[in-house]
């Protein structure tokens, strides 16, 4: 089972909290990086497979180029390989740990690019965001349609959704993205929160 | 720091948008345990989580099959990483001198860091932990709560000092509130000699230095220090560490080693 073959509902991933997951116990993703700190190199095939999808769609919409997207992805799960002690199931589910550490190095690899360009990505409208990644421009990587199908984030306020797509996926500070709008600091850490609320109700998983 | 405050803290760092000082701010209450902003991240990440899961897509098997083969590298284990290390051929022999001289237990720790971490993620993780070993340094619970409080009060400021050039690796943490006083975190700091300790300075302005405590550190380079509030005639806007005599001195004799400026 890849990410790729959920074409139907791209909420397929998600499963509402306590639903047993159709494994047995030792491969269940917790049970799965424990293993991994203890060297189990099959443990981390299986973990790859189960997220690499995920951690590599998100590094590719921060990132665009394939090229670079796949060695960030293969350098994250590298570190997943050495790290996966530090898993603190308190702070959240395998899955977010994933993909948080993906897009922490995405952007960190898109900040060095920045500098190294002397260029700062130009403030871009949703139609411009979204026809950039529309198949066709990538024509070596398979991009799934389900980049075509509804966000979530299409059901947050303008306001909200720009201050969240403007973090999240292009790495600015809070104070970067109040300049970059013309906005008060409190008006964009209010939209952030109110933002993030709203995802969290209307994806609801942890 | 109510709820929202929290949350609107949670959401910036989930984002990975916060500003410097916001992000110690929020780590620090991390680290300390503070029940509220754990949930709050954890939820967070959790819907940023669900917005990934919409452009997922398969990747190509060659990324698979080149860290199958980094693993296989290694001897396919973790713990072979050391031997692997110490048994390394010449170019790679930077590593090797790192592993020859450290026993198993610690080599697994910083062969990792010679694979190439981050070191300021690295080290912003152990500060974090730093401020959640100096609170737990203190067995009272009431203490604990006071260092929460602290944390958790948005008149508590943040202060980064730097090490100076008896150890300029040295780095500190101080969460500072003018009339609850506050918490040092240091790492990066050569034991003190015997009979000689650091001792912490708090200035206000260009008032003379105020003495705010002594404290050591331990085999890792880590000390903490709760200190009181300061009388002071303006606002404690500098601090400073210098090595002293064990005792501690009412003005400072010796070396400066970290300073820092609000």
């Amino acid at each position: 089972m890849t990410p790729g073959g959920m074409a139907g509902s791209h909420y397929a991933h998600m499963q509402p909290a306590g639903t047993p997951p159709a494994r047995t116990s030792t491969d269940a993703p917790v049970a799965l990086l424990a293993r991994i700190a203890q060297g189990d190199r099959e443990a981390f095939g299986r973990f790859y497979d189960a997220f690499a999808g995920l951690a590599l769609g998100l590094i590719r919409r921060i990132l665009r180029d394939p090229a670079a997207s796949e060695e960030v992805l293969q350098e994250v799960f590298w570190q997943i390989w050495l790290e996966a002690g530090r898993y603190d199931a308190r702070r959240g589910s395998p899955e977010s740990w994933v993909v948080m550490r993906a897009k922490t190095r995405a952007i960190d690899r898109l900040r060095a690019i920045r500098r190294r360009e002397k260029t700062f990505v130009a403030s871009v409208d949703e139609a411009v965001t979204r026809s950039s990644e529309a198949p066709g421009e990538n024509p070596g990587v398979a991009v799934e349609t389900k980049r075509l199908v509804r966000s979530a984030l299409d059901s947050l306020p303008e306001p909200q959704r720009r201050v969240v797509e403007l973090a999240f996926f292009e790495g600015l500070t809070q104070s970067e993205i109040a300049s970059r709008l013309g906005e008060p600091l409190g008006t964009v850490k209010t939209r952030a929160r109110l933002g993030l609320e709203r995802l969290k109700n209307i994806l609801g998983r942890a | 720091m109510n709820r929202d405050e929290i949350a609107e803290l949670a959401a910036g760092y989930a984002l990975g948008a916060l500003d410097a000082e916001d992000r110690a701010r929020f780590e620090a209450l991390l680290a300390a345990g503070d029940a509220e902003a754990t949930a709050a991240l954890r939820d967070f990440e959790g819907a940023l989580t669900g917005l990934a899961a919409e452009t997922a897509e398969t990747p190509p098997p060659a990324v698979k099959a080149a860290l199958m083969a980094r693993i296989d590298a290694q001897g396919g284990s973790r713990e072979a990483v050391v031997q692997t290390l110490s048994s390394v051929k010449p170019d790679r022999s930077r590593r090797s001198a790192w592993t020859l001289v450290l026993s198993g237990a610690m080599a697994a720790g910083i062969a990792a860091i010679a694979v190439g971490l981050v070191v300021s993620a690295a080290y912003d993780r152990r500060l974090s932990q730093l401020a959640q070993e100096a609170a737990a340094l203190k067995q009272e619970a009431e203490r604990q709560q006071s260092v929460i409080a602290l944390l958790r009060d948005p008149a508590t400021q943040v202060v980064a000092l730097s090490g100076l050039e008896p150890a300029p690796g040295a780095k500190a943490r101080m969460l500072w509130h003018a009339t609850a006083g506050g918490l040092l975190v240091a790492q990066g700091l050569p034991p003190a000699p015997e009979g000689k300790a650091y001792e912490l300075w708090a200035i206000a302005g260009k008032g003379a230095p105020q003495p705010a405590g002594v404290f050591t550190v331990d085999a890792k380079g880590v000390g903490g220090l709760r200190v009181a509030p300061i009388e002071a005639a303006g606002a404690v806007d500098t601090f400073a560490v210098t090595l002293e005599p064990a005792a501690g001195v009412p003005a400072p004799t010796g070396a400066m080693y970290l300073a820092g400026k609000l």
